[in-house]
């Protein structure tokens, strides 16, 4: 991805630490770390996409965690940088380094990762953890490199008893177990109009994804209800309803859909399974940004935490709003009341449609980057040039936001409403993560 | 009608009350992996999770299926078929030139048109063309017939004899770049073809089908009727970047082209890993089979033309309504998802109607799938839907099963089952289905290269209406059979067979009639009568 930088970073101080505890073993390890961080996102876009329990909310969970996991590395041993225990919801004091001790952050945000990583894609495929070795013996040789024994002794230590704490932390969080790759094997749906009926001839699809997702615990905000929206338009078979309206807006637009049109609705599909999934897709354009600007490791760090954090939250108060009103999705209104002969350009998601899950992710992802990196802030997104879907140029974060949000309506899985409430849903909650103190006064 | 062949009457009576019920019967297998003489296991580490495969074919002449198992990390072992009639599945183990290491699986078939059969290795590494010596011995022909073996991880292979060739062309599916140990998705190696050297013998160099998605199985089949079979190809989306399904137009002298969303071809993205056709319907145009992961498909042409003119290649999945998606463990307590691999068509109780066969087992210790994945034996009823009875017939095996071959190994008229499972022995049943209905099993020879008349349709018209069957080379999880063509008639007598041969039209009609085996030579008046030697 090309990035160009138009404004100054913002919340996050230039790379200053000294990454060990007692006194540096080795020049460069700031910027080491941030590489072999990157590094490590880039292993985990790839098993967020091969792994089968990986939906999108599941995937924003392991990125909330690792993110976090990620920045207590450098946090631990850091004057600038404040620990997050008491900020979010459950975590308690993590361990504390050993003031007697050198250590390495570099070393410490490769052992956290790595390990942390094995566990949250422990269930991945043989492939995929043949991937995992492969990429733990790599990186590890590259932050091990020029470091004394004690260092790495204490910081490999150190990095396996803090992903310890992060993983305790996140057993319970509702979130931890996931069954039959998230559907229900029974589920109760409704038959009233305008509720969600299933869509797809897929078996397992015929109960929705991760029905009780919305009441896990969040991580900086309050809970899944903390930003809340209005209903969406009431279920009227009357031309002249804003339900009707809605549905005929759909009908026309994905009728006279336009190659830009199309293309815009491919790119943002991040399909489970066949893509990073949405929160992928910001992690990949983050990643990017922090590679283009070979960012240190605490920057890095700070990112991907907040990002992680925001679009954890995003999905959870999403998901508690789609189950909330359990609305109907576009192609059952359709088939029903407009064309029974109706096809949607994209494979309609098998769970309620308001609001749009990529709406509240790309809202609540462009808001945190937006916090870091200011409003005009031009990029390249080639997340899915490999998958011949090209390269996207955006003016701002935001811009590419509500380009993903509208993709929705194009590809004909969502109504209006679900976009633009799902993208006001996200700034919502990402206040919470952006609110996160991580800086100390200098 | 040109020939009659004699039926048993007693047979015939039996069957006909049996099948007055208008029930499915319920098949019946006795497992005789143990007493068999099969002892083979397929196994070794990651790059051998997919493959498996089993070729059964007939390499002495005798009319008995033998039978080539791939062992993956270990020798292949060949087994030459010592069943008589009726028996018990007795198998010798026999050394054949074909106890490659590395095999993923193989496919029998007369490559150079001598009449005795060769086989297709594929392997992780080079892949070998073996040539058939007779009384099953063989010898490697990659050298003398410019077959290019490559330096893959092989898992999929076709054949078909383009229109006017006397020499086949093959088509290699494979795998990603096993090297990749940071990144092997998205490395998903060239496919190749390989066509008739012009105007010769043997191949001429190979050319790649790309964009290539890692295929799992692929099939020549006249998906169309046009006459020119196309290439199918069932693609592993755990691998591939951007890709889908795959249907490859074969034209004669023209490169192959992909099917686009403009000739009709839907995007489907799947774990594609085996393929098998028939013509469920009667309507002309054969259904497909496609295994997946927590998912089966059965796809059915969306707009079948009722004009006579050509379909578009738009499918629908109609898995569900016809009982196929076989999407988690049907007994036992596991239910987590399936995982999908060999399949195949054929009909196990002789009702005259084709029931479908699923391989099932994890790919490796992935807690998300079942571990204990019975296979699937679904059979299909009157009304066109299926119901499972693997377990009731005896076959719902919970090992972590790949290929397979479905074929009447003891020449009694009903369809056996070899079942290849990863780091376990594979397994053998014998079908002993009681009140099995009538029979019949055909072969066809015709001159020139293509022997076995790969490509062929053969119909089978009785009271119970039509049935269509093509012949061909590839196609299930890397595991392929020839020889006898089975078809069960029910209840009825005789059966009016035709066949359009590869490049021809229908046939007259042959009568066969019931419980018979019928050799059918494109150039001869009449059917001959076979009868197994032992």
């Amino acid at each position: 991805m090309m990035m160009t930088r138009r404004s100054a970073l913002k919340g996050v101080a230039a790379a200053a630490l000294s990454g060990l505890t007692g006194g540096p073993a080795r020049a460069g390890d700031a910027a080491a770390g941030g590489g072999i961080l990157r590094q490590w996102y880039k292993v985990v876009l790839m098993l967020v996409r091969h792994t089968a329990t990986y939906s999108p909310p599941v995937a924003s969970r392991a990125f909330a965690y690792l993110g976090v996991a990620a920045y207590q590395a450098v946090a631990s041993g850091s004057t600038s940088l404040v620990p997050l225990a008491g900020q979010l919801n459950g975590l308690k004091a993590l361990p504390p380094r050993d003031p007697l001790k050198r250590y390495s952050d570099a070393v410490i945000a490769h052992c956290v990762m790595a390990s942390a990583v094995k566990t949250f894609f422990g269930n991945t495929g043989p492939t995929g953890q043949r991937v995992m070795a492969a990429a733990e013996k790599k990186l590890k040789g590259d932050a091990l490199k020029g470091l004394p024994d004690d260092v790495i002794g204490a910081s490999l230590a150190y990095g396996e008893t803090l992903k310890a704490a992060i993983v305790d932390w996140s057993k319970d969080d509702g979130g931890a177990v996931i069954e039959n790759m998230g559907f229900p094997m029974e589920y109760p749906v409704s038959k009233e109009p305008g509720r969600w009926n299933p869509t797809s001839p897929i078996r397992m699809q015929q109960f929705p994804l991760l029905p009780t997702w919305g009441l896990n615990r969040t991580f900086a905000m309050p809970s899944g209800t903390s930003c809340g929206l209005p209903p969406p338009p009431a279920y009227s078979e009357d031309p002249n309803s804003a339900f009707m309206r809605q549905a005929r807006e759909v009908h026309e637009v994905t009728a006279h859909l336009t190659p830009e049109q199309i293309a815009i609705a491919r790119f943002w599909s991040d399909d489970p399974m066949l893509s990073f999934t949405p929160p992928g897709h910001w992690i990949a354009i983050a990643h990017d940004l922090l590679a283009d600007k070979n960012a240190g490791l605490d920057e890095t760090a700070e990112v991907m935490m907040r990002l992680g954090v925001a679009m954890a939250d995003g999905f959870i108060g999403c998901w508690n709003a789609k189950f909330r009103y359990d609305y109907v999705r576009p192609v059952t209104v359709i088939r029903k009341l407009i064309d029974a002969k109706w096809e949607p350009l994209l494979i309609t998601p098998p769970f309620p449609e308001y609001p749009s899950g990529h709406s509240t992710e790309s809202g609540a992802a462009a808001a945190v980057l937006t916090s870091i990196y200011g409003d005009n802030f031009a990029f390249t997104d080639s997340t899915h040039a490999r998958d011949g879907l090209g390269e996207r140029t955006f003016e701002s974060f935001n811009a590419a936001a509500g380009e993903a949000g509208i993709s929705r309506l194009y590809g004909g899985i969502h109504f209006r409403p679900a976009i633009e409430q799902g993208l006001a849903q996200g700034r919502c909650i990402a206040q919470f993560a952006i609110g996160l103190r991580t800086r100390r006064p200098a | 009608m040109r020939t009659i062949v004699i039926a048993s009457a007693a047979l015939l009576l039996t069957a006909r009350a049996a099948f007055a019920a208008g029930t499915p019967v319920v098949p019946a297998f006795v497992e005789e992996t143990k007493d068999s003489g099969i002892g083979s296991v397929y196994t070794g580490e990651w790059q051998y999770m997919v493959g498996g495969g089993a070729a059964a074919f007939d390499c002495n002449g005798d009319g008995f299926g033998d039978v080539l198992i791939a062992g993956g990390g270990m020798p292949a072992t060949f087994y030459v078929n010592k069943s008589v009639k009726g028996g018990q599945l007795k198998f010798a183990k026999q050394q054949s030139g074909l106890e490659f290491d590395a095999m993923t699986g193989a496919y029998p078939l007369d490559i150079d048109g001598d009449g005795i059969m060769d086989v297709v290795v594929l392997r992780v590494g080079e892949n070998i063309v073996m040539r058939g010596k007779g009384d099953c011995r063989f010898t490697r022909a990659n050298e003398a017939w410019g077959f290019a073996g490559g330096d893959g991880w092989s898992t999929a292979y076709a054949a078909t004899w383009e229109q006017g060739n006397q020499w086949p062309t093959i088509a290699i599916g494979n795998y990603i770049d096993r090297t990749q140990e940071l990144e092997p998705w998205g490395s998903c190696t060239p496919n190749v073809m390989q066509r008739p050297r012009p105007g010769g013998r043997g191949f001429a160099a190979p050319i790649e089908l790309k964009p290539s998605h890692c295929p799992l199985s692929m099939l020549f089949t006249d998906w169309n009727n046009s006459g020119t079979p196309d290439l199918r190809m069932a693609n592993d989306r755990e691998y591939y970047e951007g890709g889908q399904e795959q249907l490859w137009q074969m034209r004669p002298g023209q490169p192959p082209r992909l099917y686009t969303k403009a000739d009709g071809w839907a995007y489907l993205r799947i774990w594609g890993m085996g393929i098998a056709g028939y013509d469920l319907d009667g309507d002309g145009f054969q259904e497909y089979a496609i295994t997946s992961m927590a998912d089966n498909k059965l796809q059915t042409l969306k707009e079948p033309p009722q004009d006579g003119s050509p379909p578009r290649p738009t499918y629908k999945d109609v898995a569900w309504p016809k009982g196929v998606t076989a999407h988690r463990p049907f007994t036992g307590g596991d239910l987590k998802p399936s995982t999908a691999w060999h399949t195949d068509f054929q009909d196990v109780n002789n009702d005259g109607l084709a029931d479908l066969f699923i391989a099932k087992g994890n790919v490796s210790e992935m807690p998300d799938f079942a571990m204990k994945d019975p296979n699937n034996l679904l059979v299909q009823g009157k009304d066109g839907k299926f119901i499972e009875m693997a377990d009731k017939a005896g076959v719902a095996s919970t090992g972590t099963s790949r290929g397979a071959a479905l074929a009447d190994f003891n020449l009694d008229g009903l369809i056996d089952m070899l079942v290849v499972n990863r780091n376990a022995p594979a397994q053998i049943w014998r079908n002993v289905t009681q009140g099995a209905g009538n029979w019949i099993e055909v072969k066809l020879r015709e001159p020139g290269g293509n022997v076995n008349a790969i490509g062929a349709m053969v119909e089978v018209k009785t009271e119970l209406g039509r049935q269509t069957r093509e012949v061909v080379s590839g196609g299930g999880h890397v595991s392929g059979q020839s020889g006898w063509v089975h078809f069960g008639i029910g209840g009825a007598r005789t059966a009016q067979v035709r066949v359009r041969w590869p490049g021809g039209d229908w046939s007259k009609p042959y009568a066969v009639n019931a419980n018979q085996f019928a050799i059918f030579d494109r150039t001869a008046e009449t059917a001959t009568a076979w009868q197994p030697p032992r």
